[in-house]
Protein backbone atom coordinates (compact mmCIF):
# COMPACT_ATOMS: atom_id res chain seq x y z
CA UNK A 1 0.00 0.00 0.00
CA UNK A 2 2.53 2.40 0.91
CA UNK A 3 4.56 1.39 -2.73
CA UNK A 4 1.61 2.40 -4.31
CA UNK A 5 0.87 5.84 -2.74
CA UNK A 6 3.93 7.77 -4.49
CA UNK A 7 2.88 6.04 -7.77
CA UNK A 8 -0.41 7.47 -7.51
CA UNK A 9 1.14 11.26 -6.82
CA UNK A 10 3.63 10.86 -9.38
CA UNK A 11 0.88 9.60 -11.93
CA UNK A 12 -1.50 12.80 -10.75
CA UNK A 13 1.51 15.19 -10.88
CA UNK A 14 2.39 13.59 -14.29
CA UNK A 15 -1.83 14.06 -15.19
CA UNK A 16 -1.42 17.81 -13.84
CA UNK A 17 1.51 18.90 -15.90
CA UNK A 18 0.21 17.83 -19.11
CA UNK A 19 -3.14 19.62 -18.10
CA UNK A 20 -0.81 22.78 -17.25
CA UNK A 21 1.45 22.35 -20.47
CA UNK A 22 -1.37 21.71 -22.85
CA UNK A 23 -3.86 24.83 -21.24
CA UNK A 24 -0.57 27.16 -20.54
CA UNK A 25 1.08 26.15 -24.20
CA UNK A 26 -1.97 27.41 -26.29
CA UNK A 27 -1.94 30.85 -25.80
CA UNK A 28 -0.84 33.94 -28.99
CA UNK A 29 -0.83 37.46 -29.62
CA UNK A 30 -0.42 39.63 -31.87
CA UNK A 31 1.86 42.61 -31.33
CA UNK A 32 1.15 45.34 -33.72
CA UNK A 33 3.13 48.60 -34.61
CA UNK A 34 0.95 50.83 -36.11
CA UNK A 35 1.12 53.27 -38.74
CA UNK A 36 1.59 56.71 -37.26
CA UNK A 37 -1.82 58.08 -39.01
CA UNK A 38 -3.92 54.92 -38.30
CA UNK A 39 -4.03 56.14 -34.69
CA UNK A 40 -5.62 59.37 -35.26
CA UNK A 41 -9.15 60.73 -35.40
CA UNK A 42 -11.03 59.92 -38.91
CA UNK A 43 -11.44 63.45 -40.93
CA UNK A 44 -14.61 64.19 -41.64
CA UNK A 45 -15.33 65.86 -45.09
CA UNK A 46 -18.90 66.91 -46.48
CA UNK A 47 -19.14 66.57 -50.17
CA UNK A 48 -22.31 67.36 -52.24
CA UNK A 49 -23.54 63.80 -54.38
CA UNK A 50 -22.69 66.13 -57.27
CA UNK A 51 -19.19 66.18 -56.37
CA UNK A 52 -18.92 62.92 -56.21
CA UNK A 53 -16.11 61.34 -59.45
CA UNK A 54 -15.92 57.61 -59.82
CA UNK A 55 -12.33 55.64 -59.29
CA UNK A 56 -11.13 52.86 -61.64
CA UNK A 57 -8.29 50.47 -60.57
CA UNK A 58 -5.42 50.59 -63.59
CA UNK A 59 -3.01 48.09 -61.76
CA UNK A 60 -2.42 46.62 -58.57
CA UNK A 61 1.19 45.20 -58.00
CA UNK A 62 2.39 42.50 -55.11
CA UNK A 63 5.53 42.61 -54.12
CA UNK A 64 6.94 39.78 -51.46
CA UNK A 65 10.17 40.03 -49.66
CA UNK A 66 11.25 41.79 -52.80
CA UNK A 67 9.98 39.28 -55.32
CA UNK A 68 7.00 39.97 -57.22
CA UNK A 69 3.60 37.91 -56.46
CA UNK A 70 0.64 36.59 -58.01
CA UNK A 71 -2.13 39.35 -56.86
CA UNK A 72 -4.87 37.72 -54.36
CA UNK A 73 -8.40 38.82 -56.10
CA UNK A 74 -8.97 39.46 -52.04
CA UNK A 75 -6.21 41.99 -51.51
CA UNK A 76 -8.10 44.38 -54.38
CA UNK A 77 -11.58 43.40 -53.07
CA UNK A 78 -10.57 44.86 -49.83
CA UNK A 79 -8.77 47.75 -51.29
CA UNK A 80 -11.95 48.95 -53.28
CA UNK A 81 -14.02 47.85 -50.24
CA UNK A 82 -12.05 50.44 -48.05
CA UNK A 83 -12.16 52.85 -50.85
CA UNK A 84 -15.92 52.74 -51.25
CA UNK A 85 -16.51 52.83 -47.03
CA UNK A 86 -14.87 56.70 -47.01
CA UNK A 87 -17.69 58.10 -49.94
CA UNK A 88 -15.27 60.31 -52.06
CA UNK A 89 -16.38 57.94 -55.21
CA UNK A 90 -19.66 57.43 -56.68
CA UNK A 91 -18.28 54.31 -58.03
CA UNK A 92 -15.22 52.19 -57.63
CA UNK A 93 -13.83 49.64 -60.46
CA UNK A 94 -11.43 46.89 -60.56
CA UNK A 95 -8.69 46.19 -62.75
CA UNK A 96 -11.69 44.01 -65.17
CA UNK A 97 -14.13 47.00 -65.03
CA UNK A 98 -14.14 49.15 -67.98
CA UNK A 99 -12.80 52.27 -68.16
CA UNK A 100 -15.06 55.65 -68.45
CA UNK A 101 -14.85 57.54 -71.54
CA UNK A 102 -12.32 60.32 -71.45
CA UNK A 103 -15.03 62.74 -71.55
CA UNK A 104 -15.58 61.78 -68.25
CA UNK A 105 -14.14 62.93 -65.53
CA UNK A 106 -12.82 59.80 -63.23
CA UNK A 107 -9.52 58.87 -61.15
CA UNK A 108 -7.15 56.05 -61.81
CA UNK A 109 -5.92 53.98 -59.01
CA UNK A 110 -2.62 52.40 -58.79
CA UNK A 111 -1.38 50.49 -56.05
CA UNK A 112 1.71 48.61 -54.71
CA UNK A 113 1.30 46.41 -52.02
CA UNK A 114 4.57 45.24 -50.88
CA UNK A 115 5.19 42.79 -47.87
CA UNK A 116 7.86 41.55 -45.78
CA UNK A 117 7.53 38.67 -44.11
CA UNK A 118 10.46 36.98 -41.29
CA UNK A 119 8.88 33.41 -39.98
CA UNK A 120 12.34 33.52 -37.74
CA UNK A 121 12.66 29.67 -39.01
CA UNK A 122 15.82 28.89 -37.78
CA UNK A 123 14.72 30.53 -34.34
CA UNK A 124 11.69 28.20 -34.67
CA UNK A 125 13.97 25.49 -35.37
CA UNK A 126 16.01 25.68 -32.55
CA UNK A 127 13.12 26.29 -30.24
CA UNK A 128 11.28 23.12 -31.36
CA UNK A 129 14.08 20.89 -30.61
CA UNK A 130 14.56 21.92 -27.20
CA UNK A 131 10.65 22.24 -26.25
CA UNK A 132 10.64 18.30 -27.66
CA UNK A 133 13.97 17.02 -26.13
CA UNK A 134 12.35 18.62 -22.76
CA UNK A 135 9.21 16.16 -23.54
CA UNK A 136 7.12 19.61 -24.33
CA UNK A 137 7.41 20.81 -20.52
CA UNK A 138 9.37 23.80 -21.84
CA UNK A 139 5.97 24.93 -23.99
CA UNK A 140 4.59 27.68 -22.13
CA UNK A 141 8.09 29.07 -21.70
CA UNK A 142 9.18 29.21 -25.35
CA UNK A 143 7.25 31.54 -27.62
CA UNK A 144 7.81 31.50 -30.88
CA UNK A 145 7.48 34.64 -33.08
CA UNK A 146 6.22 35.48 -36.94
CA UNK A 147 6.83 38.93 -38.15
CA UNK A 148 5.23 40.76 -41.12
CA UNK A 149 5.32 43.71 -42.54
CA UNK A 150 3.31 45.77 -44.82
CA UNK A 151 4.10 49.06 -47.18
CA UNK A 152 1.13 50.23 -49.48
CA UNK A 153 1.90 52.94 -51.98
CA UNK A 154 -1.16 54.03 -53.74
CA UNK A 155 -1.51 56.86 -56.74
CA UNK A 156 -4.29 58.50 -57.81
CA UNK A 157 -4.50 60.13 -61.03
CA UNK A 158 -7.01 63.08 -61.95
CA UNK A 159 -8.71 63.13 -65.11
CA UNK A 160 -6.66 66.36 -65.83
CA UNK A 161 -3.30 63.97 -65.35
CA UNK A 162 -2.45 65.28 -61.92
CA UNK A 163 -0.91 62.36 -59.88
CA UNK A 164 -0.88 62.50 -55.80
CA UNK A 165 0.93 59.45 -54.23
CA UNK A 166 -0.13 57.93 -50.54
CA UNK A 167 2.22 55.79 -48.99
CA UNK A 168 1.32 53.91 -45.14
CA UNK A 169 3.26 50.87 -43.50
CA UNK A 170 3.04 48.65 -40.71
CA UNK A 171 4.09 46.45 -39.25
CA UNK A 172 3.12 43.19 -36.72
CA UNK A 173 4.46 40.26 -34.66
CA UNK A 174 2.44 37.39 -33.55
CA UNK A 175 3.74 35.92 -30.37
CA UNK A 176 2.68 32.44 -29.59
CA UNK A 177 3.64 29.25 -27.99
CA UNK A 178 3.47 25.99 -29.89
CA UNK A 179 0.18 24.78 -28.55
CA UNK A 180 -1.60 27.93 -29.92
CA UNK A 181 0.03 28.07 -33.41
CA UNK A 182 -2.81 28.11 -36.50
CA UNK A 183 -2.95 29.05 -40.13
CA UNK A 184 -5.20 31.25 -38.88
CA UNK A 185 -3.06 32.87 -36.55
CA UNK A 186 -0.83 34.02 -39.58
CA UNK A 187 -4.06 35.66 -41.51
CA UNK A 188 -5.23 37.27 -38.18
CA UNK A 189 -1.64 39.09 -37.93
CA UNK A 190 -1.58 40.33 -41.90
CA UNK A 191 -5.35 41.07 -41.79
CA UNK A 192 -4.71 43.67 -38.51
CA UNK A 193 -1.06 44.96 -40.52
CA UNK A 194 -3.26 45.55 -43.95
CA UNK A 195 -5.95 46.99 -42.25
CA UNK A 196 -3.86 49.54 -40.01
CA UNK A 197 -1.75 50.10 -43.70
CA UNK A 198 -5.27 51.12 -45.74
CA UNK A 199 -6.97 52.94 -42.47
CA UNK A 200 -3.94 55.30 -42.68
CA UNK A 201 -4.08 55.39 -46.79
CA UNK A 202 -7.81 56.48 -46.41
CA UNK A 203 -7.28 59.27 -43.67
CA UNK A 204 -5.04 60.88 -46.22
CA UNK A 205 -7.01 60.36 -49.12
CA UNK A 206 -9.85 62.07 -47.16
CA UNK A 207 -7.44 64.94 -45.69
CA UNK A 208 -7.25 65.53 -49.99
CA UNK A 209 -10.57 65.41 -50.44
CA UNK A 210 -11.06 68.80 -52.08
CA UNK A 211 -8.30 67.73 -54.47
CA UNK A 212 -11.22 64.58 -56.10
CA UNK A 213 -14.37 67.08 -56.09
CA UNK A 214 -15.37 67.10 -60.02
CA UNK A 215 -15.39 70.99 -59.40
CA UNK A 216 -11.89 70.58 -58.88
CA UNK A 217 -10.19 70.52 -61.95
CA UNK A 218 -11.42 70.69 -65.54
CA UNK A 219 -11.26 68.11 -68.54
CA UNK A 220 -9.07 68.50 -70.34
CA UNK A 221 -9.88 69.71 -74.20
CA UNK A 222 -6.99 67.72 -75.42
CA UNK A 223 -6.72 64.62 -72.99
CA UNK A 224 -3.82 62.31 -73.47
CA UNK A 225 -4.49 59.83 -75.55
CA UNK A 226 -1.10 58.45 -76.04
CA UNK A 227 0.50 56.04 -73.60
CA UNK A 228 4.12 54.45 -73.57
CA UNK A 229 4.22 50.48 -74.33
CA UNK A 230 7.68 49.20 -73.27
CA UNK A 231 8.73 46.30 -71.02
CA UNK A 232 10.81 46.18 -67.93
CA UNK A 233 14.88 46.06 -68.01
CA UNK A 234 15.28 42.70 -66.11
CA UNK A 235 16.71 43.07 -62.08
CA UNK A 236 18.58 40.16 -62.22
CA UNK A 237 22.24 40.69 -63.73
CA UNK A 238 24.36 37.69 -65.49
CA UNK A 239 26.42 35.28 -63.14
CA UNK A 240 30.02 35.56 -64.44
CA UNK A 241 31.08 31.99 -65.08
CA UNK A 242 34.50 31.00 -64.39
CA UNK A 243 36.39 28.34 -66.40
CA UNK A 244 39.69 26.67 -65.38
CA UNK A 245 42.51 28.05 -66.98
CA UNK A 246 44.55 25.01 -67.24
CA UNK A 247 41.97 23.41 -70.48
CA UNK B 1 5.96 -30.71 -20.12
CA UNK B 2 3.82 -30.65 -23.19
CA UNK B 3 1.04 -28.39 -21.91
CA UNK B 4 4.20 -26.35 -21.06
CA UNK B 5 5.31 -25.69 -24.66
CA UNK B 6 1.99 -25.51 -26.26
CA UNK B 7 0.26 -22.76 -23.86
CA UNK B 8 2.74 -20.46 -25.08
CA UNK B 9 2.37 -21.06 -28.60
CA UNK B 10 -1.14 -20.69 -28.69
CA UNK B 11 -0.67 -17.11 -26.78
CA UNK B 12 1.73 -15.80 -29.54
CA UNK B 13 -0.65 -17.36 -32.44
CA UNK B 14 -3.66 -15.02 -30.75
CA UNK B 15 -2.00 -12.04 -30.72
CA UNK B 16 -0.32 -12.90 -34.14
CA UNK B 17 -3.23 -13.34 -35.24
CA UNK B 18 -4.54 -9.66 -33.62
CA UNK B 19 -1.53 -7.74 -35.19
CA UNK B 20 -2.13 -9.75 -38.26
CA UNK B 21 -5.14 -8.13 -38.61
CA UNK B 22 -4.43 -4.83 -37.40
CA UNK B 23 -2.34 -4.38 -40.31
CA UNK B 24 -4.72 -5.73 -42.64
CA UNK B 25 -6.97 -3.02 -41.40
CA UNK B 26 -4.36 -0.60 -41.74
CA UNK B 27 -3.78 -2.08 -45.27
CA UNK B 28 -7.64 -2.01 -45.94
CA UNK B 29 -7.62 1.66 -45.16
CA UNK B 30 -5.02 2.79 -47.04
CA UNK B 31 -6.15 0.97 -49.93
CA UNK B 32 -9.49 2.40 -49.77
CA UNK B 33 -7.81 6.08 -49.64
CA UNK B 34 -5.67 5.52 -52.75
CA UNK B 35 -9.32 4.58 -54.64
CA UNK B 36 -10.56 7.76 -53.50
CA UNK B 37 -11.13 10.37 -56.22
CA UNK B 38 -8.01 12.36 -56.07
CA UNK B 39 -8.78 15.78 -56.15
CA UNK B 40 -4.99 17.26 -55.72
CA UNK B 41 -5.76 21.05 -57.31
CA UNK B 42 -1.77 21.49 -57.51
CA UNK B 43 -0.61 25.15 -57.19
CA UNK B 44 -4.83 25.73 -56.64
CA UNK B 45 -4.61 24.95 -53.23
CA UNK B 46 -3.17 26.65 -49.95
CA UNK B 47 0.48 25.04 -49.28
CA UNK B 48 0.90 23.34 -45.63
CA UNK B 49 1.48 26.67 -43.72
CA UNK B 50 2.73 27.32 -40.14
CA UNK B 51 0.37 25.91 -37.35
CA UNK B 52 -1.20 23.36 -39.41
CA UNK B 53 -1.49 19.80 -37.69
CA UNK B 54 -0.58 16.41 -38.56
CA UNK B 55 -2.01 13.22 -37.23
CA UNK B 56 -0.64 10.20 -38.88
CA UNK B 57 -0.83 6.14 -37.87
CA UNK B 58 2.37 4.17 -38.91
CA UNK B 59 2.62 0.49 -39.11
CA UNK B 60 6.06 -1.71 -39.99
CA UNK B 61 7.85 -4.53 -38.99
CA UNK B 62 10.67 -4.71 -36.93
CA UNK B 63 13.44 -7.06 -38.22
CA UNK B 64 16.82 -7.32 -36.11
CA UNK B 65 20.05 -5.80 -36.52
CA UNK B 66 23.20 -7.78 -34.36
CA UNK B 67 25.22 -4.91 -34.86
CA UNK B 68 27.51 -5.50 -31.52
CA UNK B 69 28.59 -9.09 -32.94
CA UNK B 70 29.12 -11.69 -30.29
CA UNK B 71 27.64 -9.16 -27.46
CA UNK B 72 24.19 -8.94 -29.14
CA UNK B 73 22.62 -12.18 -29.71
CA UNK B 74 18.41 -11.72 -29.57
CA UNK B 75 16.51 -11.50 -32.65
CA UNK B 76 13.83 -9.31 -31.54
CA UNK B 77 10.89 -9.06 -34.20
CA UNK B 78 7.62 -7.76 -34.40
CA UNK B 79 5.12 -5.29 -35.62
CA UNK B 80 4.80 -2.00 -35.02
CA UNK B 81 2.45 0.73 -34.27
CA UNK B 82 3.12 4.55 -34.63
CA UNK B 83 0.14 6.95 -34.04
CA UNK B 84 1.57 10.24 -34.11
CA UNK B 85 0.87 14.16 -34.32
CA UNK B 86 3.51 16.87 -35.48
CA UNK B 87 2.70 20.20 -36.42
CA UNK B 88 4.47 22.86 -39.17
CA UNK B 89 6.88 24.89 -37.67
CA UNK B 90 8.14 26.99 -40.54
CA UNK B 91 6.78 27.76 -44.33
CA UNK B 92 8.33 26.44 -46.76
CA UNK B 93 12.75 27.31 -46.00
CA UNK B 94 15.52 27.07 -48.12
CA UNK B 95 16.03 27.21 -51.85
CA UNK B 96 16.87 24.36 -54.62
CA UNK B 97 16.42 20.48 -53.84
CA UNK B 98 16.57 21.17 -50.07
CA UNK B 99 13.45 23.47 -49.66
CA UNK B 100 11.12 22.08 -47.43
CA UNK B 101 9.28 22.53 -43.95
CA UNK B 102 10.16 21.67 -40.52
CA UNK B 103 7.42 19.57 -38.29
CA UNK B 104 7.89 19.15 -34.72
CA UNK B 105 5.55 16.90 -32.94
CA UNK B 106 5.52 13.43 -30.74
CA UNK B 107 4.41 9.72 -31.55
CA UNK B 108 3.72 6.95 -29.33
CA UNK B 109 5.19 3.46 -30.28
CA UNK B 110 3.84 0.38 -29.09
CA UNK B 111 5.40 -3.06 -30.30
CA UNK B 112 4.35 -6.79 -29.65
CA UNK B 113 7.38 -8.42 -29.88
CA UNK B 114 6.88 -11.87 -31.23
CA UNK B 115 10.88 -13.02 -30.85
CA UNK B 116 12.52 -14.03 -29.01
CA UNK B 117 9.41 -14.13 -26.28
CA UNK B 118 5.88 -12.68 -26.82
CA UNK B 119 5.95 -9.48 -25.03
CA UNK B 120 5.71 -6.08 -25.38
CA UNK B 121 6.89 -2.53 -25.60
CA UNK B 122 5.36 0.97 -25.46
CA UNK B 123 7.01 4.82 -25.34
CA UNK B 124 6.43 8.40 -25.79
CA UNK B 125 8.54 9.95 -28.17
CA UNK B 126 8.93 13.78 -29.43
CA UNK B 127 10.30 14.06 -33.76
CA UNK B 128 11.01 16.40 -35.25
CA UNK B 129 10.91 15.92 -38.83
CA UNK B 130 12.23 17.91 -42.03
CA UNK B 131 9.25 17.40 -45.13
CA UNK B 132 11.11 18.38 -48.40
CA UNK B 133 8.80 20.47 -50.88
CA UNK B 134 9.65 17.77 -53.56
CA UNK B 135 7.00 17.85 -56.47
CA UNK B 136 4.20 19.39 -53.85
CA UNK B 137 2.63 15.86 -54.38
CA UNK B 138 5.73 13.59 -53.73
CA UNK B 139 7.03 14.75 -50.68
CA UNK B 140 10.26 12.73 -49.28
CA UNK B 141 10.82 13.62 -45.61
CA UNK B 142 13.51 12.50 -43.12
CA UNK B 143 12.73 12.31 -39.15
CA UNK B 144 14.40 11.80 -35.85
CA UNK B 145 12.23 10.67 -32.50
CA UNK B 146 13.46 9.59 -29.47
CA UNK B 147 11.93 9.18 -25.62
CA UNK B 148 11.43 7.01 -22.79
CA UNK B 149 10.24 3.28 -23.74
CA UNK B 150 9.48 0.78 -21.45
CA UNK B 151 9.05 -2.93 -22.39
CA UNK B 152 8.85 -6.86 -20.65
CA UNK B 153 11.30 -7.72 -22.93
CA UNK B 154 13.85 -6.50 -20.79
CA UNK B 155 15.08 -8.92 -18.19
CA UNK B 156 14.33 -12.30 -20.26
CA UNK B 157 17.15 -11.43 -23.16
CA UNK B 158 20.84 -11.08 -21.94
CA UNK B 159 21.13 -7.76 -23.43
CA UNK B 160 18.66 -5.70 -21.66
CA UNK B 161 17.81 -6.09 -17.97
CA UNK B 162 15.79 -2.88 -16.88
CA UNK B 163 12.52 -2.50 -18.49
CA UNK B 164 12.87 1.26 -18.27
CA UNK B 165 14.30 2.07 -21.29
CA UNK B 166 14.60 5.18 -24.13
CA UNK B 167 13.69 4.02 -28.05
CA UNK B 168 15.64 6.52 -30.76
CA UNK B 169 14.70 6.31 -34.10
CA UNK B 170 16.19 7.72 -37.08
CA UNK B 171 14.95 7.43 -41.06
CA UNK B 172 12.86 8.86 -43.86
CA UNK B 173 9.91 7.98 -46.14
CA UNK B 174 7.66 9.59 -48.91
CA UNK B 175 4.79 11.32 -48.57
CA UNK B 176 2.32 10.64 -51.40
CA UNK B 177 0.03 13.27 -51.18
CA UNK B 178 -3.90 12.36 -52.70
CA UNK B 179 -5.45 15.38 -51.50
CA UNK B 180 -3.77 18.53 -49.56
CA UNK B 181 -5.45 17.39 -46.77
CA UNK B 182 -4.10 13.27 -46.70
CA UNK B 183 -0.83 11.90 -47.56
CA UNK B 184 0.14 7.99 -47.45
CA UNK B 185 3.17 7.14 -46.70
CA UNK B 186 6.06 4.72 -46.87
CA UNK B 187 9.52 4.29 -45.38
CA UNK B 188 12.53 3.11 -43.54
CA UNK B 189 13.64 3.72 -40.07
CA UNK B 190 16.39 2.99 -38.40
CA UNK B 191 15.58 1.97 -34.15
CA UNK B 192 17.81 2.04 -30.98
CA UNK B 193 16.60 0.52 -27.58
CA UNK B 194 18.56 1.23 -24.82
CA UNK B 195 18.34 2.51 -20.86
CA UNK B 196 21.14 5.12 -21.23
CA UNK B 197 22.86 3.62 -18.66
CA UNK B 198 20.38 3.28 -15.99
CA UNK B 199 20.95 -0.43 -15.46
CA UNK B 200 23.53 -3.22 -16.21
CA UNK B 201 23.81 -4.95 -18.63
CA UNK B 202 22.79 -2.40 -21.58
CA UNK B 203 24.21 -3.84 -25.14
CA UNK B 204 21.23 -2.40 -26.62
CA UNK B 205 18.95 -3.47 -29.48
CA UNK B 206 18.73 -2.86 -32.79
CA UNK B 207 16.45 -3.11 -35.55
CA UNK B 208 15.11 -1.81 -39.09
CA UNK B 209 11.73 -0.54 -38.94
CA UNK B 210 10.25 -0.69 -42.60
CA UNK B 211 7.02 1.01 -42.61
CA UNK B 212 3.61 1.97 -43.94
CA UNK B 213 1.08 4.87 -42.89
CA UNK B 214 -1.17 7.99 -44.12
CA UNK B 215 -1.47 11.33 -42.48
CA UNK B 216 -4.20 13.95 -42.37
CA UNK B 217 -3.21 17.68 -42.42
CA UNK B 218 -5.69 20.41 -40.82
Amino acid sequence: MKAKLPLRWTIIGCCGLIIATLTTGCARWIELVAAPDSSQEPNVRTISRDEQVPLVMDSVRMTRNGSPQNLPLETEQRVLGTLREIGLFTQLGGMDSAEPSASEKFIRARLLFDETIDPHPGDAAWKGIVIGASMFILTPFIPLEYDFAAHVTLELERWDGQVKRYESQSAGTAHYQLFGATPFMIDELKGHVTESCLTALMQQIVHDTTFYTASSAPILNQPIRSVSVKSKRPKITSVPISTASGK
Amino acid sequence: MSRQSTQPTKVRNGCWIQSQALVIILLLTITLCASLPISYAGENTPPLTIGTQEIGLSVGYLFPHLLKGKKSKTEQSGPAFMPSWSMMLTDPIGNGWYRGQILIGAEIVYIQFQQPVLTHGAGFAPSIKYLFEGTHKIRPYVIFSGGPFYTDLAGQIPEQSGRFNFVLTVGGGISWFLTPQMSLNAGYRFQHISNAQTSYPNVGLNASLPFLGFSLYF
